[in-house]
């Protein structure tokens, strides 16, 4: 669960910026002009393979949520159903708390993520400015640990914390998996943190300390507010991955009124039967906020370090 | 606690200690400071379970109760478990071809990006949805995808005449389900090796291929003496983290097959299905040995270049 768009965001468009001018020598040199007709069309075939397997099972998704019944379970295989016959019905039936609670689930996991990506943005800008800023013995043990942590996967620690959980009268609690996200998360905050305050160049700082505010006033006044955009993607990134989870909620959690959404669609998907429509639609509504954070925080990161005043 | 040690934690000496300090020691106070809850937690909700956990493993662990010494009796039903080792086998299996295919996909798309066109920042947006939708959604659409009697992708191969294929359920099937699930790892996380050798494809100065056309290098050449050593790092660093995180996936693994028992699974259905907890310690304690090797390996690899 380590592993998280987000972060690559972060890195790609870090690496962008430093290669604006690279690419636009790239635009110029090795663009259109020199290429043959055949290399041409050759390419734009590959890259249009290349979007068809990427995006065929989503528009698989799209269609189904959209399409009714009748057209599902009868051969051929949907694929563009007929205009006329498209259908909300599968929406409303989602969102009718009398025939299923996923409202409910949707709140749990706006509620889980919230707490999970706030307590995981306060924690980590602490750490990573200690990791960036401050010298101490035991410092680079420290951050080896954390990265040891990153390749871990859930799996591996699944029937400890389990019994933790249990041993604490946590089941069923969201307030266990919050706890538990948070530790997961932490590792790449930490670290794209750490990365974001070291590319902040130090004589800002220096300035302050020397004008004569305290370290912790510098912190706080100087250092954060040129840090939002890195803030922003750690508040992020957390919330993807508490709002992704799916194994610890699996277990930790019991009653149905507790569930997130990507047990309670597994849910959906054993209590009824041919209800496909249903979970495509289920499963866009959970797609829509992630998609909306990539989009936002892909334009927001590439703005944040080009127009920022500091140097990635 | 000795009153020495607790003289040491008392508020005002720590205070009085503070204002006497010299900066450096401030500094580092602060370090340490800031850098204590996250400490805290990864000692409590990684390192701490780590250690139960192997103390687990060599018990039997009731649902309710204490854990009962059995010395090394759930290693011994691991190993004579002929479930295990063919798990071992299959987890080993998936964990290589899923790595390979994503790692490949990345670098082709990578050389396909590497030439500037119109829309070049959409596209590249859309090519990253596999990885960036959920892993629940992405994974339903999949088995919607290959359902036996509904689904397109069986339709369509027995249109092609493969008649035996189209008939098997393919993600549960043993005869097809190490491929396909791979196929589904491959296909999910190839945007995840394509951003990170893009970005380090990128950063090669533009001048070496320059200089290379005009000594006359084909484009086969460029690719094979410019672009492949200068990428070799970042492709084998991506393969080994999708190594690492394959051998102990179980959401993507478990959500679209439940029949596909690699060790993530194993682990996961004698935990909470069969409830034998001791013998699930067990098992992951075997997983986090191989993770111990992987990262030697991956160190290894860093330190070398």
């Amino acid at each position: 669960m380590s592993t998280n768009p987000l972060s690559l965001v972060f890195v790609a468009a870090k690496e962008s910026a430093a290669t604006t001018a690279d690419r636009f020598g790239v635009a110029l040199r090795r663009g259109s002009i020199e290429a043959t007709i055949w290399e041409r069309i050759g390419f734009y075939l590959a890259l249009a393979i290349t979007l068809v397997v990427s995006l065929f099972p989503i528009y698989v998704m799209v269609v189904t949520s959209v399409a009714p019944d009748f057209e599902l379970y009868n051969p051929p295989p949907t694929l563009l159903p007929p205009l006329g016959a498209i259908t909300a019905e599968h929406y409303v039936a989602i969102f009718d708390p009398e025939t299923f609670p996923f409202v409910q689930y949707f709140t749990n996991s706006v509620v889980v993520s919230i707490v999970t990506s706030g307590l995981a943005v306060v924690v980590a800008t602490f750490g990573g400015y200690s990791f960036a800023r401050l010298d101490y013995r035991g410092r680079s043990a420290v951050k080896k640990l954390v990265l040891f942590v990153y390749l871990f996967g859930g799996i591996l620690l699944v029937v400890p914390l389990f019994k933790i959980v249990v041993f604490l009268g946590m089941v069923d609690t969201l307030s266990s998996l919050m706890v538990t996200y948070l530790v997961f998360v932490l590792p790449l905050s930490l670290y794209m943190l750490g990365n974001y305050f070291e590319g902040i160049p130090k004589e800002i700082e220096e300035a302050a300390l020397i004008d004569g505010y305290s370290r912790v006033e510098t912190i706080f006044r100087v250092t954060l507010p040129l840090s939002m955009p890195g803030i922003v993607a750690v508040f992020l990134f957390a919330f993807v991955v508490a709002w992704n989870e799916f194994l610890f909620a699996s277990i930790f959690l019991k009653s149905t009124a507790n569930f997130t959404l990507p047990i309670g669609i597994v849910h959906l998907s054993l209590t009824f039967r041919q209800a496909w429509g249903q979970i495509m639609a289920a499963s866009l509504a959970t797609s829509v906020p992630i998609v909306v954070i990539f989009l936002y925080l892909e334009k927001y990161m590439i703005e944040g370090l080009t127009h920022g005043g500091v140097e990635g | 606690m000795s009153q020495n040690t607790l003289d040491r934690f008392d508020p005002r000496r720590i205070r009085s200690a503070y204002r006497g300090a010299t900066i450096e020691q401030k500094e580092a106070l602060l370090g340490v400071a800031l850098v204590l809850p996250s400490l805290l937690l990864v000692a409590t909700v990684i390192v701490y379970p780590l250690f139960f956990n192997v103390y687990l493993s060599l018990h039997r662990v009731p649902l309710q109760g204490a854990p009962i010494w059995n010395a090394g009796a759930n290693f011994q039903w691991l190993l004579s478990n002929g479930e295990f080792w063919s798990s071992l086998w299959l987890t080993i299996s998936f964990t290589l071809i899923a790595a390979v295919l994503s790692t490949v996909g990345g670098l082709a798309v990578t050389l396909l990006f590497r030439r500037a066109f119109p829309g070049r920042r959409l596209v590249r947006g859309l090519v990253l949805l596999p990885y960036v939708m959920p892993i629940v959604a992405i994974a339903f659409a999949w088995r919607w995808m290959f359902n036996p009697i509904y689904g397109v992708v069986p339709f369509v191969l027995g249109n092609l005449g493969f008649t035996e294929l189209a008939q098997l359920s393919l993600l549960k099937s043993s005869k097809t389900a190490l491929w396909t699930i791979s196929l589904f790892e491959g296909w999910r996380y190839f945007p995840f090796a394509f951003l990170l050798i893009f970005a380090r494809a990128q950063a090669i100065p533009n001048d070496v291929y320059e200089a290379a056309k005009i000594d006359g290098a084909s484009k086969f050449a460029q690719f094979k003496d410019i672009t492949l050593p200068e990428l070799k790092y970042i492709v084998l660093t991506v393969l080994l983290l999708q190594i690492i995180w394959n051998f102990n996936r179980f959401a993507d693994v478990w959500l679209i097959s439940q029949e596909f028992e690699v060790l993530s699974v194993f682990t996961y259905e004698t935990a909470f299905t069969t409830f034998r907890l001791g013998q699930a310690a067990a098992i992951s304690v075997v997983l986090f040995l191989f993770l111990v090797v992987f990262v030697l390996l991956y160190v290894g690899v860093l330190m070398e270049d």
